[in-house]
C-alpha cells in the first residue's frame, strides 16, 4: 500500500513538471492538432493520404512520439540534478520509479489520442464512430512503446544529448510510417524494411481500427500489432534493465 | 548516535575516504571540515546510502548502513550540495511531494508542511514555482525538505554554499534551532561556519579524519590566534 502511494505521489509530481514546461504542451497536444487541421484542410481532396480516417491515426502515433522525448527529459534532468540522488535518500525504490514515470504518460497519451480523434470528428463528422472506444484502449500499446524508448533514452544520455536521440523517434514515426507518402511508392525491399519497424504498424493498427477492417484480420490488426507489442516488450525490458544497472552503479 | 568504524571508499584511481572511525553523539551538531576532495561529501553519502562503503561499516542510531538500509531512509534527511528540488513545482507542493514519498497520512503532512513554511518563513513563496526562488530560499526549501519526515538525523552537504552573508546568517539561525532535537552532520568550506554552529569539528584530509575537538581545542592544538589559522597549520602539518 505504501507502495502504490509512493508510485502515485512520484507520478503526479512527473504529470506537473511535464504538462508545466510550455514547450511540452505545445509539442504533445497543440502541434499534432494543428498539423491535423492543416495538412487535412490543405491536402485531403488532393490524395486519399490526407483523408481523415488515414491522417488521424497516423498523427495518433506521431504525436505520441512526443512522449519519448518528453519522458527521456524529464528522467535526464532529475538524474543530472541530483533529483534522484536525493530521492534515493528515502523509502522510495528503483522499480517504483520506472513506474512512476510510465504511469506519468499514459494519461497524457490519452489526451492526446482522444484529443485527435475528436478534432479528426469535427474535420468530418463521418469519423465519429463506434471504433473511436477501441481505437483509445489499444492506443496504449504505441503510448507505452514510446515511453520505453523515452526512459531508456533518458537513462543513457544527459539532457543536452537525449533531445537529439529521442528525436530519431519522432523522424522514425514521421518518415518510416507512411504518413506523408504512399509506402507502395518505395522499392519492395525497403517496403520489407519499413514492416518489420514498429513506426509502420502504429499507424497501419490505429487506421485499421478506425476503418473497421474486418477482412483480413490477422494481416490487418493481429499481425501489427503482434509487431508493435514485440517491440514494446523488448523496449521496456531494455530499459528496465538499463535503468535499474545504472542506478546501481551510482 | 552514529557510528563510524573504519569506513573506507575506493574508486578506480582513487582512495575517496580512508578507514575513518568515529562516534557522533545524539543531538549533537557535528562539522566535517576539509579542502575540496577531502571525503566530506562521500562520507555523508555513506551514511546516508547513497553509496556503499568498500570496507568498514557505520551504524546510524543503530540501524547498519550495510544491511538495514530501509530503516535508514525512514529516520534520515538529506540536503544535497546540488539543487535537487523539482523545478516546476511549487514551494509548498515539493514539501508535499517529499512528504507524500515518506507516507505521512493526509492531515499530518498538512501541519508539517505549514510548520516548515513558518519555521523557514516560507509563506510569500509557497505558491511560487522552484524554478523562480532566489539561491538562498531554494536552500531553506532544500533544507526544508530534509526536515518534512522529522528526521532524527539531518545530514546538511554544505547548505550554505554560494549564499550571501545575509542568508547565510538566516540558515544558522535555523539550523541552531534545529540542533534541539536533531543530530546534525554538517560539511561545510566556510571555517566561521563550522566555528559558529558545531559542538565538534572533524578535520578532513586526503579521505582521512586528521583532527576532531571542538574549534576551541582544535585552537588550542595548533597554538593558533584563531580558527582560520589552526585549520590551516593542522592541515598543513599533516600533509607536510
Amino acid at each position: 500500500m505504501k507502495s502504490v502511494r509512493r508510485i502515485l505521489v512520484f507520478t503526479g509530481r512527473n504529470i506537473k513538471e511535464i504538462i508545466r514546461d510550455p514547450l511540452s504542451l505545445i509539442f504533445l497536444f497543440a502541434l499534432p492538432v494543428l498539423m491535423l487541421v492543416l495538412f487535412y484542410s490543405i491536402f485531403h481532396e488532393l490524395t486519399p493520404q490526407f483523408q481523415i480516417i488515414y491522417l488521424a491515426p497516423s498523427m495518433i502515433s506521431f504525436s505520441h512520439a512526443f512522449l519519448s522525448l518528453f519522458v527521456s527529459l524529464i528522467l535526464s534532468g532529475d538524474k543530472e540534478s541530483a533529483f534522484i540522488t536525493r530521492l534515493y535518500t528515502t523509502p522510495i525504490r528503483s522499480y517504483e520509479f520506472i513506474i512512476g514515470y510510465m504511469l506519468s504518460v499514459i494519461p497524457l497519451g490519452i489526451i492526446q489520442t482522444v484529443s485527435i480523434l475528436l478534432f479528426g470528428g469535427i474535420l468530418e463528422p463521418s469519423f465519429f464512430s463506434i471504433n473511436m472506444l477501441v481505437c483509445v484502449p489499444v492506443s496504449l500499446v504505441s503510448i507505452l512503446f514510446f515511453t520505453s524508448f523515452g526512459i531508456l533514452f533518458g537513462t543513457l544520455f544527459n539532457q543536452k544529448a537525449v533531445g537529439g536521440v529521442s528525436s530519431i523517434m519522432i523522424m522514425g514515426q514521421s518518415m518510416l510510417s507512411g504518413m506523408w507518402f504512399p509506402l507502395e511508392s518505395l522499392s519492395d525491399r525497403f517496403n520489407a524494411f519499413i514492416k518489420i519497424l514498429p513506426f509502420r504498424s502504429g499507424s497501419m493498427l490505429l487506421q485499421n481500427i478506425m476503418m473497421g477492417t474486418k477482412t483480413d484480420a490477422f494481416e490487418n490488426l493481429f499481425k501489427p500489432l503482434i509487431i508493435l507489442s514485440v517491440y514494446t516488450l523488448a523496449g521496456w525490458g531494455l530499459a528496465i534493465l538499463i535503468y535499474m544497472r545504472r542506478m546501481k552503479e551510482k | 548516535m552514529i557510528k563510524i568504524n573504519g569506513l573506507t571508499k575506493k574508486y578506480k584511481d582513487c582512495i575517496a575516504v580512508n578507514n575513518l572511525s568515529l562516534e557522533i553523539r545524539d543531538n549533537e551538531l557535528f562539522a566535517l571540515l576539509g579542502v575540496n576532495g577531502a571525503g566530506k561529501t562521500t562520507t555523508i553519502k555513506m551514511l546516508s546510502c547513497i553509496t556503499a562503503p568498500t570496507e568498514g561499516d557505520a551504524t546510524v542510531n543503530g540501524f547498519s548502513i550495510l544491511k538495514e538500509q530501509e530503516e535508514i531512509k525512514n529516520i534520515i534527511g538529506l540536503s544535497p550540495q546540488e539543487t535537487s528540488i523539482a523545478r516546476n513545482l511549487t514551494v509548498k507542493e515539493n514539501l508535499m511531494f517529499y512528504g507524500g514519498i515518506f507516507g505521512l497520512e493526509k492531515d499530518e503532512l498538512k501541519k508539517r508542511v505549514k510548520e516548515i513554511i513558518d519555521k523557514f518563513k516560507l509563506n510569500k513563496y509557497e505558491k511560487k514555482y522552484a524554478r523562480n526562488l532566489s539561491g538562498g530560499t531554494m536552500r531553506k526549501l532544500s533544507i526544508g525538505i530534509a526536515l518534512i519526515s522529522k528526521p532524527e538525523v539531518l545530514f546538511l552537504d554544505e547548505p550554505t554554499l554560494g549564499l550571501d552573508v545575509i542568508s547565510r546568517h538566516d540558515l544558522w539561525d535555523i539550523i541552531q534551532e534545529l540542533k534541539k532535537d536533531t543530530t546534525i552532520i554538517l560539511t561545510t568550506h566556510y571555517l566561521e561556519e563550522a566555528e559558529a554552529l558545531a559542538d565538534r569539528i572533524g578535520i578532513m584530509s586526503e579521505g582521512s579524519l586528521i583532527e576532531l575537538g571542538t574549534a576551541a581545542e582544535l585552537i588550542e592544538k595548533a597554538k593558533a590566534s584563531n580558527f582560520e589559522q589552526a585549520f590551516i597549520t593542522l592541515v598543513k602539518e599533516k600533509n607536510a
